[in-house]
């Protein structure tokens, strides 16, 4: 491999051997000093290897997540007992009532809830699981989502994991 | 840094977000009003899928001139949130939210008529 230095030796050969139309040097041609200077620096310039370009990189999609579209149902009559219901326990509760509910009730009213509202987001049917945010108290979702978890012996990371998984 | 051609812009819908490799990087992109963000999948906490978890608006707390709280409320800031333990970064910047110091990697998305390309 030639060094640095030999390529500009030979790479400055042919600016010196330039010569006009009648034989003479080609800056008695009127070839200025700066023309010579940038033919030589044209003539370096291509001497240089091209500037290696960028390889192509592969773009591989892992995974899209949607956002979540609103879900509309028009009400009915299971629905309107549903909300008379919860309705009735919010009242209970406020006053103090905390005993409304069996705990037989209390199991089988959130056994059907949860799988209810689990059946909708497998469907893509995704909506909050409460209206808003202070339907309910970070405390208490943190109780009931203890209660679910140990219920079918899951710990807090298997969820975690769950959830980066499943996008859900 | 080369631009990337990522997808179509009407292919994504506001709300929507695209995990993809482009060579050694694992990126999240979010459409968010409209605009384009996109961030390294690695969380600075532990390594987990920083873009990949919820997407909640920011959570601040009232006070009264007596410091005595009128609550809490979502203001208009979108962040996300890492699935793994919580970290939450500023949709707009890439910053966790506490400690503005934690900051994402962000690469820069490009529109060119409806392709999206990302600089990486
Ligand atoms: S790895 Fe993201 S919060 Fe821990």
């Amino acid at each position: 491999m030639s060094s640095p230095k030999t390529t500009k030796a030979k790479a400055a050969k042919p600016a010196a051997k330039l010569v006009g139309a009648a034989g003479k040097p080609a800056s008695d041609e009127g070839m200025s000093a700066k023309d010579k200077a940038n033919f030589i620096k044209a003539m370096m310039e291509g001497l240089k290897p091209a500037a290696a370009a960028e390889p192509a990189k592969k773009v591989e999609i892992l995974r899209k997540i949607s956002a979540p579209v609103p879900v509309a149902r028009k009400s009915n009559p299971t629905s309107d007992d549903a909300l008379k219901l919860a309705a009735a326990l919010d009242a209970k509760f406020a006053g103090g009532d905390f005993e409304a509910l069996t705990p037989e009730a209390t199991q089988a009213l959130m056994a059907a809830l949860c799988k209810l509202y689990a059946a909708n987001m497998e469907a893509g049917d995704k909506f909050p699981v409460v209206k808003d945010r202070f339907a309910v108290t970070g405390t208490d979702a943190m109780i009931l989502c203890g209660a679910l978890l140990k219920a079918v012996d899951l710990q807090v990371f298997e969820l975690g994991m769950w959830q980066s998984w499943s996008g859900v | 840094m080369a631009e990337q051609f990522i997808g179509k812009a009407s292919e994504f819908k506001d709300g929507d977000r695209q995990i993809v490799r482009i060579g050694e990087d694992e990126i999240g992109i979010f459409r968010h009003e409209g605009e384009f963000y996109a961030y390294s999948n690695f969380c600075l906490h532990q390594g987990g899928p920083a873009c990949e978890g919820l997407t909640i608006a920011n959570v601040e707390e009232r006070l009264r001139p007596d410091k005595t709280s009128m609550g809490l409320h979502f203001t208009n800031d979108m962040n996300f949130v890492c699935p793994w333990h919580g970290y939450e970064y500023d949709m707009k910047t890439g910053c966790h939210v506490k400690d503005k110091s934690v900051r994402l990697r962000k690469y820069d998305v490009v529109t060119k008529g409806n392709d999206v390309y990302v600089v990486a």
